[in-house]
């Protein structure tokens, strides 16, 4: 926020009470998913228009003639939400509509996996919109399989001694399209999440927002435990908190580097993680940070 | 009256044109790529008013395109064989959510084996997607057809596939008159309905239980059912309009007192006309059933037609694998238990065999020989 001509950080007072989403969602208990929607959509506002294609956030949305979202919101088929919203975009400008933001919304699969063809063209094509990204890690929707998302070792419905290889960079990725905005975020800062979001906002062209949004079912941990699993993730350094604005990439949260096995092992998906797995993951952090050992 | 020489391919473009389309997405595929890259000219030289998305795949060409019409535009898109199998998902969606999206498609062969050669079973592939299939004959009438497909898919909220063969009319001058923009903004004016609107908020698709899945999916057949007397009702306006009859849903052709009647759709109903008139001249008491509109099936009106025939030969150029011919089926499954005549239907021009006149010709004579054997269907020029 900008006040006297001074950039100052937003505070949870300035995010509205106003739920545009969330009211009558059929989510889990503690759907890390759920409380992203929610929020981003505080800062998005009212003038947005959301597609999301088949996934949890999509299937938790509405039922019948019932919506959770007080805006615009089209439940896409799984490929597609990326280019739809450039159709949504294309026709908003042929009107004449402005101030309006284009969202599409979706799990990793929808993002990374199956999505990834729309996700791409439309980065390309460097269309106005924004693609988000709510991790969960896995294919929740149809019980939890894996995906390129999922995390080395963790063990999932159709993998259950682990996943063998490791986590495709979306992020890396979303940087080499040489879009303007691509970020990462997580439940646990929803400040941090809000200031990306309305950065994203604000910026003319394709934006791109990874949210790592925890999962209880699929990541077998307590239900009270999203943001709290969130926090231990930003924390450890496992999900760095960051933007990349115009290619250049600024750290938007120091992590304080508290083991990456209190992140893993708080987990039942981790639980057969051997200690030198652990050792392992927490090698590719340290050395990811510059860093020589873990505390 | 102007009249200019252009491919099927123009025609559409220039269709597309004068509807004053504001979204247009595609993904380039043979033969339909011309329509395409003619009307980004259009674009370019500022004679169409028209956002371009440059999809990275047939698949999400038509997604953009839905999601352009779903917030409120006149949209287009142009595709053939493999781009319409791919588009095959977002097809029954675009239907299911009722957009009118109007998409022409330059028919072509279905691989395996690769083939780039025109054939209907592209077509045929998405005869239960709920989109309105029309077939042109020439390309005047894929012209004036795109112009109606507008009118029909925005008064049925239904989606309209306009159909006209690859190479033998995407890639074939002939001689077209293109009517004034004037005219055509008159016969064709715009009403928005915005589904994705931001001062309307609404859920779309969300997910629909049994009590009323079902009840969804009657209103869409009904309105495919209801889309029978809208297209008979707008080729007449156009008609009224332009001076140009393309009659509709079906079309007879000397049918008054035939004995014979050649049925089929394309371009295969030129060179029907030109067969029925030889016949008549010798003599023979032969009449062409055109079919216009595949999807919705004008099968009462067939019957009508058929009522007093004695031997019906459908052309087709498809197959439906272990089924026989769609149109041969379509016409048996309309005359069962109203009338009692031998239907006999021939598979033939697939993949780009040449199928001349005089063949067709042959066709006939040849179902008249056999009028009592009980083959289903048959293959001609293997
Ligand atoms: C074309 C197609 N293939 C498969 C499916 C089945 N499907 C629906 S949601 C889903 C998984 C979604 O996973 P993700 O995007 O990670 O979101 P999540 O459900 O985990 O939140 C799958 C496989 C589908 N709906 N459409």
């Amino acid at each position: 926020m900008r006040k006297g001509g001074e950039l100052v950080k937003m505070t949870l007072k300035d995010l509205p009470q106003q739920d545009l989403f969330g009211p009558g969602n059929a989510g889990c208990r503690g759907c890390g998913a759920a409380i992203a929607g929610r929020q981003a959509m505080k800062v998005l506002g009212a003038r947005t228009i959301i597609t999301m294609p088949a996934s949890c956030m999509a299937t938790l949305s509405g039922l019948n003639q019932k919506t959770a979202w007080s805006i615009p919101f089209y439940h896409t088929l799984f490929e597609i939400a990326p280019a739809v919203s450039s159709g949504i975009r294309a026709s908003l400008e042929a009107q004449g509509i402005k101030d309006v933001n284009v969202v599409s919304w979706a799990g990793d699969a929808g993002t990374a996996d199956i999505g990834f063809q729309s996700l791409s063209g439309a980065a390309e094509r460097n269309d106005n919109i924004i693609h988000v990204c709510y991790d969960n890690e896995m294919y929740m929707n149809t019980g939890g399989q894996s995906g390129s998302q999922t995390p080395i070792y963790a063990m999932t419905s159709n993998q259950q001694k682990g996943k063998r290889t490791g986590k495709k960079d979306m992020l890396k990725i979303m940087v080499a399209h040489d879009v303007g905005y691509v970020a990462s975020a997580t439940i646990s800062h929803p400040l941090d999440l809000a200031e990306k979001f309305k950065k994203a906002a604000a910026h003319d062209g394709f934006s791109y927002i990874h949210i790592m949004a925890p999962c209880y079912r699929g990541w077998n941990i307590p239900t009270d435990q999203s943001v709290a699993t969130a926090r231990k993730a930003v924390e450890s350094g496992f999900w760095e908190l960051y933007e990349v604005v115009d290619g250049k990439k600024t750290r938007t949260h120091e992590p304080s580097f508290i083991p990456v096995s209190e992140y893993l092992m708080s987990q039942g998906r981790f639980k057969n993680l051997s200690t030198e797995q652990v050792k392992e993951i927490q090698d590719a952090v340290n050395s990811h940070f510059g860093r020589k050992e873990a505390k | 009256m102007s009249l200019t020489l252009l491919t099927g391919s123009e025609a559409a473009a220039y269709g597309a044109m004068l509807a004053r389309i504001e979204v247009l997405a595609y993904y380039p595929i043979t033969p339909a790529f011309p329509a395409m890259e003619r009307m980004n000219k259009f674009i370019e030289d500022g004679e169409m008013n028209t956002r371009f998305i440059r999809a990275e795949g047939d698949h999400s060409a038509l997604a953009a395109a839905l999601g352009a019409s779903l917030a409120g535009s006149r949209t287009f898109t142009v595709t053939n064989s493999q781009g319409l199998l791919y588009m095959t998902e977002v097809a029954y969606h675009t239907a299911g959510l009722r957009q009118p999206v109007v998409m022409a498609v330059a028919n072509r062969a279905l691989s395996a084996p690769h083939s780039r050669f025109p054939e209907q079973g592209d077509a045929i592939s998405q005869d239960a997607s709920g989109w309105i299939q029309l077939f042109c004959e020439n390309n005047q009438e894929v012209l004036d057809t795109i112009l109606q497909a507008f009118k029909v898919g925005e008064t049925c909220r239904l989606p309209v596939m306009v159909n006209y063969e690859g190479y033998i009319q995407s890639h074939t001058q002939e001689e077209v008159d293109v009517p004034q923009l004037a005219k055509v903004d008159a016969f064709l004016p715009f009403t928005r309905v915005s589904a994705l609107d931001i001062n309307n908020p609404q859920g779309i698709n969300t997910v629909t239980s049994p009590d009323l899945y079902m009840d969804y999916k009657y209103h869409q057949n009904d309105a495919m059912s209801q889309a029978l007397e809208v297209i008979n009702n707008v080729a007449a306006e156009f008609s009224r309009d332009f001076g140009r009859d393309w009659s509709g849903v079906i079309e007879g052709y000397r049918m008054d007192d035939a004995d014979h009647a050649l049925v089929t759709m394309g371009s295969t109903v030129s060179d029907g006309r030109i067969v029925i008139d030889a016949l008549r001249a010798e003599g023979k008491k032969a009449g062409l059933v055109k079919i216009r509109s595949f999807r919705p099936f004008p099968a009462a009106a067939m019957r009508a037609m058929l009522k007093k025939v004695q031997y019906v030969t459908v052309i087709d150029k498809n197959i439906v694998f272990g089924s026989g011919g769609a149109l041969g089926n379509e016409t048996k499954a309309a005359l069962y238990g109203h009338l009692s005549i031998p239907v006999k239907n021939y598979i033939c021009g697939l993949g780009g065999r040449d199928f001349r006149p005089d063949e067709l010709k042959q066709v006939m004579a040849l179902s008249e020989e056999r009028a009592k054997q009980t083959t289903e269907y048959e293959w001609f020029g293997l």
